[in-house]
């Protein structure tokens, strides 16, 4: 079975270095996609030098408290970001691992964010990994990390999160675990947590969520200032860099950026006619999708519920209880406040629907996730009930890019663009009565 | 021929027709409550206490015909959370009050979302079902059963006093110990029972009054031990994965010279596992019995445990092969397929694994897959005894 295709570490440093150079000779770009490909190779190379640094590597799945991490110079891996960025240097990585993955027995109906993952260390080409990292609630895929790990003897860690995580004992557990996980962390390094560092850390991650809130109120003006090139921006600072001068860097540069922008009422478009959410995550498995939405139908990407913070999220309650605050930004961040009820979901994304003045909206359904497969249908039905959106559900696999054809997705998109213009809510919405 | 047992076939017949049973009207019409539940992280015991009759939810020996389930859960999921959802569209489950269920996976608590959704009962709960399996996974859960006591309270308007549960927990573990009795007599040579009974045994359990069921469960242990049954089949069997409800499919594969010996599914084995602890107060005896006191399960993250529990469990009951049934969409034993099949080839136990769609009939397929897999394990026998 070939493995040429399957990209290493040093593979997708290389790749994103050409990408930079690349995106810096290609006009009409927003300035701060350079700023945003510097953050994915800081990441990636902190990953690829942490040994020769004195440093760990820590393999994760979502709602890890990073800021822990980088409090104790652990360089995280997060298994879902390996994929996405596989799929920005190289879309056929992607599928040749879950070839691999396949071949060792595991069913093609799990997540390919984990079947990726293992048929990269099956081929040897998964990060070198001290320990493994994952928690729920949910999804069930996390299991795969103790899988994994009891398959490759690397030590792994759960922590372990109620569904309901917003009464008070919950959160006191939530609290809990990660005194265990820096036993844990101290354990397998043999170093003990520094908590004024952590309490730094904790600080530059809160100042980054105060830039991300800045941004989203730049980008729900009209039109929308922010452009697909630089759409994951906040979610890529909030989720890989949490903690760090860079992420705190990137993002002041983008918020400035779009003031910028909307200041002098440039759009991503010069023609705005739909306002897109997505209701699960962006496309991941077509990196060029979103931009094809815009030129194709003037579909602007102004939201997605990976980049939203539950609530109000005012999460630095007492500076000096790092893991108190940490517990509750965890469960309010981005990509992880919809591991619990649907409903709450949909209600959550009803009120952005209304604050990003969405017309319509589009669910990716990833083929093994089925958390999406239960709680979409209740997001569309209650997205058409509270706000008159409309969505349209596309069928795909999170990462692999041949599970749906474009010609497919672009048949689809024509319909629903069709449909969405000749709509009552969408009329009224652009006072075209 | 062995004559049919007269206790299985009134369980059967006070839970039949399926789900609105002679059990769940008769219950009904003294004017008390029917909560269904949806997986094994749900303790029965607080249900029964507050005098309600716990019903588990599922499918049955039927496949069920999607008709507009699909709208509500895409079919990139588990067909048993479709089927069951189907059937609640089809109107069969109008019959419950209520309905409760445990993050034991995502699409069983995805399903009790969909329901309170798209058709809210009057009392809709659901609890965090930890995969850890220590003290702190264990303070976890009881804080969840503190507050799923209190919320039934709210919903009846009356407290469920600990006394009540006290004695809820002496009525199931009654029924455990019957259950646990007649899985070991399944180890004789000649087991008195077939695999399709038993399956059809556990699944009375959870659709009758308990009391009743231990009452059935005795009397059948008696059938067994004066009538001397004995189920003459060349191979023993052992049957592991998703949980099944369809007895026809089972009886399929008992029509070949096999007996279904031992399983290991939430809905056999892990029903009569154990005993919940009558000297501790009663809502953390729970705790500790639901997180601790079973089997280790697919749901837990640190499956090594149930891994193990198959091999010794395979040897103890002399099986000359495994067959994991796994209904398609299922995670958790997606991902624990590699590392079974290793650790059953290191024990030298034969597996074969099918892929299906939950509640349907097995298939020309399977059958011939079965078949071969027969063959092969009636080969070995053979040059083992030359």
């Amino acid at each position: 079975m070939s493995t040429d295709k399957m990209l290493s570490i040093e593979d997708i440093l290389e790749g994103l270095k050409k990408a930079t150079e690349g995106v810096k000779k290609q006009p009409g770009l927003m300035k701060s996609i350079v700023g945003y490909l510097d953050v994915v190779s800081t990441y990636v190379e902190r990953i690829a030098t942490a040994k020769e640094k004195g440093k760990w590597v820590a393999s994760h799945g979502t709602q890890q408290p990073l800021e822990i991490l980088e409090a104790m110079d652990v360089m995280g891996v997060f298994n879902e970001f390996w994929g996405v960025a596989s799929d920005i240097v190289r879309l056929e990585s992607v599928p040749e691992a879950l070839s691999v993955s396949a071949s060792t027995g595991t069913p093609t109906e799990v997540c390919s964010f984990f079947r990726n993952m293992d048929g990269l260390m099956h081929a040897g080409k998964w990060p070198r990994s001290d320990f493994f990292l994952y928690a729920t609630s949910c999804c069930d895929n996390v299991k795969a990390f103790h899988t994994l790990g009891r398959r490759y003897s690397i030590p792994s860690f759960g922590l372990e999160r109620s569904y309901f995580p917003y009464t008070a004992h919950a959160m006191e557990h939530w609290k809990n675990e990660y005194k265990r996980l820096i036993a844990f962390l101290e354990e397998q390094t043999g170093k003990k947590m520094d908590y004024d560092r952590l309490k730094e850390t904790v600080r530059l991650s809160y100042r980054l969520t105060e830039l991300h809130l800045e941004i989203d109120k730049l980008v729900s003006h009209v039109p929308c200032p922010l452009s697909p090139e630089c759409f994951s921006g906040t979610l890529v600072a909030i989720r890989l860099l949490p903690g760090t001068q860079k992420g705190i860097e990137f993002l002041t540069g983008l918020r400035d950026e779009l003031q910028e922008r909307v200041n002098n009422g440039v759009g991503a478009v010069k023609n705005e006619r739909f306002r897109v959410m997505w209701t699960s995550f962006t496309p991941f498995f077509d990196p060029t999708l979103m931009s094809f939405m815009q030129q194709k139908y003037g579909a602007v990407s102004v939201c997605d519920m990976l980049s939203h913070w539950r609530g109000d999220p005012k999460w630095m309650l007492d500076p000096d209880d790092p893991l108190g605050n940490l517990a509750y930004r965890t469960v309010l961040a981005p990509g992880n406040c919809q591991y619990s009820s649907g409903v709450d979901v949909a209600t959550n994304l009803g009120d952005k629907a209304r604050r990003f003045k969405v017309d319509g909206a589009i669910f990716n359904n990833n083929f093994g996730c089925k958390t999406g497969a239960a709680y979409g249908p209740i997001i569309k039905d209650e997205l058409m009930r509270e706000v008159s959106v409309p969505t349209l559900t596309l069928d795909c696999d999170v990462l692999d890019h041949t599970f749906v054809t474009r010609a497919e997705v672009e048949s689809q998109m024509d319909s629903f663009f069709e449909m969405l213009e000749t709509s009552k809510a969408y009329k009224e919405r652009r006072n075209l009565q | 021929m062995n004559s049919p047992l007269k206790a299985l076939d009134e369980m059967i017949r006070l839970t039949s027709p399926f789900p609105e049973s002679v059990t769940v009207k008769d219950w009904k019409a003294t004017g008390r409550k029917v909560i269904g539940w949806f997986n094994p992280y749900i303790p029965e015991e607080i249900i029964h206490a507050a005098g309600m009759l716990p019903f588990e939810v599922t499918g049955n020996n039927e496949p069920v015909e999607m008709q507009g389930a699909e709208a509500h859960i895409y079919s990139n999921s588990c067909s048993k959370i479709r089927t069951c959802w189907q059937l609640q569209l089809d109107g069969k489950y109008n019959f419950l009050d209520g309905l409760v269920s445990s993050h034991m996976c995502d699409q069983d608590m995805r399903l009790q979302e969909v329901w309170a959704y798209y058709k809210k009962l009057p009392y809709m709960d659901g609890l965090y079902a930890p995969r850890k399996r220590d003290e702190v996974a264990v303070k976890l859960y009881l804080a969840d059963l503190e507050e799923f006591r209190s919320r039934l309270s709210q919903y009846l308007i009356c407290r469920v006093p600990d006394e009540h549960i006290a004695n809820s927990i002496k009525v199931y573990n009654r029924g455990r110990e019957l259950m646990y009795q007649l899985y070991e007599l399944r180890k004789r040579d000649r087991p008195p029972v077939t695999g399709t009974e038993a399956l059809e045994v556990s699944k009375a359990a959870a659709r009758m009054q308990r009391e009743r069921f231990n009452e059935l469960m005795e009397q059948l242990l008696g059938e067994i031990q004066s009538t001397g049954r004995e189920i003459k089949k060349a191979m023993r069997l052992m049957v592991i994965g998703t949980d099944l409800h369809n007895a026809n499919q089972m009886a399929a594969l008992e029509s070949l010279d096999v007996v279904v010996v031992i399983d290991e599914m939430d809905i056999g084995i892990r029903r009569a596992w154990g005993q919940v602890d009558t000297q501790l107060p009663p809502l953390e005896a729970l705790a500790r019995y639901y997180v601790m006191g079973r089997p280790v399960d697919k749901h837990n993250w640190n499956s090594d445990g149930r891994l193990e529990f198959i091999g010794e469990m395979a040897e103890q009951y002399k099986v000359d092969g495994i067959l994991s049934e796994i209904v398609r969409f299922c995670t958790y034993d997606g991902w624990d397929k590699f590392d079974l099949k290793k650790q059953m080839e290191k024990r030298g136990i034969p597996i074969l694994e099918i892929d299906l769609e939950y509640g349907h009939p097995a298939g020309a397929q399977v059958k011939i897959r079965a078949e071969a897999f027969m063959e092969m394990l009636e080969s070995r026998v053979t040059s083992a005894l030359s």
